[in-house]
């Protein structure tokens, strides 16, 4: 018997070390609660499907204030037709969101002395998205602006342009209502050089849906561009922004070419304190790894096959994995035209200023297969009689981890215990990520003039023009081709 | 006595006569400065111990530690291979070469398995057998074997973005190769190159489109971009010899970069440039000849490549 107590005590105990060194390893977690996107005040979301040049970008906004002060403008690759524009219903990002969030999941011990108690929690709290956006938009004869074409989709009037120069671009969308920040001028003439036309929409308020949100707009467009032009949005942002991409591929994970591509910590072991408070635990997690990456990473959340075929999408599931209903309605077409289509999902959270993404987000598809979640585990240490000999030794251990994932917990969030404030106050508390950016502030205005480092440059050059030119002159030896 | 003898000896004989003084002079100090003398004369150590920190450094803060068994299989494979091609006429030198490459598939490429890596490795390795020109082997090796897994198994992927974007990054990048090249030569390469891709992207950025000149620092400070320009094209086995050949060669590379990246929006785009541009090496060399590149690697330091060519080179091919 005591044989045995010991073969259990230490099964056990292996079986946690394999969790702390395998965190891959699959275990019937149940799922307790998930840190969805509404955790964050500025932030937009976007579905990116890419299949070959076709991309398919879904738009989710969360504008707080009158409809009829609603305009957006996004930079796009090619004029579109009325058919590439649609308005989608919000429950995608909704279906997307839950079931991608970083996920804090529990699991019980058992008991070493033989009794077992195994309690299952289940608490699928819903939590809701929100939406995104840029603003602005309308047209004249001596702005030098072009309307290619007009649409009303849905309660949208919407407006593509193109235009010769940023000027008259900017005045037009100025004269037309659009509360475009004076900043933006810089930032409209580079998308204008590139050829890229604007997609300018406003509200229809006799066409809005009851309710008081506006409905996502899809659009979809073939080009070999696959990039989010971000810079438009950040004229007029005053801080930090979230975005939260949803991509779908057939191939692999999506991931930034221009900026690193970060894995969350994840798999880490956290006290059961963290339960009623994990979805500020998550957010503090997140703006300690920002912190902790330059603030100029992109962060993946969630990878997986989700293909149709494939069974096992996710582990535990915080919501219900995409379906085919679901991929129609995010635009992932080749769902419907192949037999085993191959659906990868990949989840990127982004959160960007004004100095540290000067460039707008480039994405490439890898073959990249591997899966990835965020999840953060907690463990109920067992209950009953633990007289027994194991009993006696789980108990010691017990103190051991608890210790470790109190530290762990520390180690993620950056409290330390020393500070004489809670850890649900720091929790709380919202952290400041106001820019240290010069510029006027007038006009939200980090965009203000970055002055071009010509001279920089250019001695640069010449300095190792220099170089060269001594090392060959001095050193006639390195003229390798002549020996 | 043979290096290996006298290191064997010094570290396992006299571990600590470093400090004692014998008749004025410190022998061991000798012993100690031929080894040292001997590291500093073949450029290839430099690059050995660069890239490796360069892959210390993505393991330590990228995060890069999570394909450790990639690296361990790619560079025990390179010297495993070097050991077996000794029998087979190699010359003893060419591990250094192999390891290298192999750092070079380390730094570069990611696959979704470790076999995608073994392979890159060996086709890296044997592309120079297989595919040479008047004895000097076409593509760089580093370069063949990553292309060649990308296209063949379609399970292997670069990640252009993995340095991110840092000053202090091609501060220090910079740095590493002025110390590789200047023994090597072939700093020329990466200047010119790096300056003619800096000049059409300012043009074009910064000028015509318009962007803020940090849109054009960002650009060129990517840490993908720097090892490229200083540790990839400057292969002086590869690279063209002529030194007018070498500024053609730069000239194309930085041009077909620049276009590439206007037409098809690759990312990767230095990558492929490099591997299709290769084959116009054997165009070089006939418009311009010039006598293949020799590793130098001496007892005597920094020495001349032209005096020791008779005697001290070992060839590396």
């Amino acid at each position: 018997m005591k044989n045995k107590a010991q073969w259990v005590s230490r099964s056990l105990l292996l079986i946690f070390a394999l969790q702390l060194s395998v965190p891959s390893f699959a275990f019937c977690g149940f799922y307790v609660a998930p840190a969805g996107s509404e955790l964050y005040n500025d932030k937009s979301e976007v579905i990116l499907v890419r299949n070959g040049n076709n991309t398919t970008v879904s738009m989710s906004n969360d504008f707080k204030g009158n409809v009829r002060d609603f305009a957006m403008v996004v930079p796009v690759p090619v004029v579109l037709q009325e058919h590439q524009i649609k308005v989608i219903d919000r429950s995608i990002f909704e279906t997307l969101d839950k079931y991608s969030a970083p996920r804090l999941v529990e699991y019980y011990d058992q008991n070493p002395c033989g009794q077992y108690l195994r309690k299952t929690l289940e608490r699928a709290e819903s939590m809701p998205s929100r939406m995104i956006m840029e603003d602005m938009a309308v047209m004249d004869m001596d702005y030098n602006v072009k309307i290619e074409a007009r649409y009303e989709v849905g309660e949208y009037e919407i407006m593509l342009l193109s235009a010769s120069e940023s000027k008259g671009l900017q005045r037009w969308l100025e004269d037309n209502d659009y509360d475009i920040p004076k900043k933006a001028q810089e930032v409209l003439e580079p998308y204008i050089r590139s050829n890229m036309k604007f997609f300018v929409a406003k509200v229809n308020l006799n066409k809005m849906p009851n309710g008081d949100y506006l409905s996502p707009i899809q659009i979809t467009y073939s080009s070999p561009k696959f990039m989010l032009p971000i810079r438009l949005g950040m004229a007029n942002s005053k801080g930090a922004q979230d975005l939260i991409v949803y991509a779908f591929s057939a191939q692999g994970r999506v991931e930034c070419t221009n900026y690193r591509t970060v894995k969350m910590p994840t798999d880490r072991n956290i006290p059961l304190s963290v339960e009623p408070v994990f979805g500020n635990f998550y957010k503090r997690v997140f703006d300690r790894a920002y912190e902790q990456n330059n603030r100029k990473a992109v962060f993946l959340e969630y990878a997986w096959d989700v293909s149709p075929q494939v069974n096992v999408k996710c582990d535990p599931c915080v919501g219900p994995p995409p379906i085919t209903v679901d991929f129609q309605k995010a635009g992932v077409d080749w769902v419907n035209t192949s037999r085993n289509p191959n659906v990868f999902f990949t989840r990127l959270h982004v959160r960007y200023t004004r100095d540290r993404f000067p460039s707008d987000l480039q994405f490439h598809i890898t073959p990249n297969q591997e899966r990835f979640q965020c999840r953060y585990i907690m463990t109920h240490p067992a209950t009953g009689d633990m007289s027994c000999e194991a009993g006696q030794e789980y108990m010691q251990n017990l103190g051991q981890r608890q210790a470790l994932e109190q530290e762990e917990l520390n180690v993620l969030t950056g409290y330390s215990p020393n500070e004489n404030r809670s850890l649900n106050q720091y929790l709380n508390e919202e952290m400041d990520f106001a820019l240290p950016i010069t510029g006027s502030k007038n006009d939200g205005g980090p965009s203000a003039s970055t002055p071009i480092p010509l001279i920089q440059i250019a001695l640069g050059v010449i300095a190792l023009f220099a170089i060269v030119y001594q090392l060959r002159k001095e050193r006639p030896e390195w003229k390798l081709a002549k020996m | 006595m043979s290096l290996k003898a006298e290191v064997l000896f010094f570290c396992l004989n006299e571990p600590f006569s470093l400090w004692r003084v014998r008749g004025g002079k410190s022998l061991d100090m000798q012993v100690l400065s031929n080894i040292f003398v001997r590291f500093l004369s073949d450029a290839r150590h430099f690059q050995i111990v660069f890239l490796s920190l360069f892959l210390t450094y993505g393991c330590i803060d990228l995060q890069w530690i999570q394909y450790k068994a990639h690296y361990i299989v790619t560079l025990s494979l390179a010297l495993f291979i070097s050991w077996v091609n000794t029998f087979f006429n190699a010359p003893t030198q060419q591990w250094k070469s192999n390891v290298i490459s192999a750092l070079g598939i380390c730094l570069l490429l990611h696959s979704n398995g470790i076999w995608v890596s073994a392979l890159a490795i060996i086709l890296a390795i044997y592309s120079k057998r297989l595919f040479r020109f008047r004895g000097k082997h076409i593509f760089n090796p580093a370069n063949f074997g990553i292309i060649a897994v990308i296209l063949i198994t379609g399970e292997a992927w670069i990640s252009p973005g993995q340095w991110g974007s840092s000053g202090v990054l091609a501060f220090f990048f910079g740095l590493a190769a002025l110390m590789v090249l200047l023994k090597v030569g072939r700093l020329d390469i990466s200047i010119y190159f790096f300056a003619v891709l800096a000049l059409l992207e300012l043009g074009y950025k910064t000028f015509y489109l318009g962007w803020t000149g940090d849109v054009l620092l960002h650009y060129l400070s990517n840490g993908s971009l720097l090892l490229f320009t200083f540790f990839m094209i400057t292969d002086p086995k590869t690279a063209p010899q002529h030194p007018r050949a070498r500024i053609l060669w730069s000239l194309l590379l930085a041009l077909g970069v620049f276009f590439i990246a206007r037409v098809s929006y690759l990312a990767t785009a230095p990558m492929w440039m490099l591997f299709f541009l290769s084959p116009l090496n054997v165009l070089f060399q006939k418009i311009f000849p010039s006598s293949d590149f020799k590793w130098t690697s001496s007892s005597l330091g920094h020495v001349h490549p032209q005096k020791t060519a008779s005697k001290e080179v070992l060839s590396n091919s």
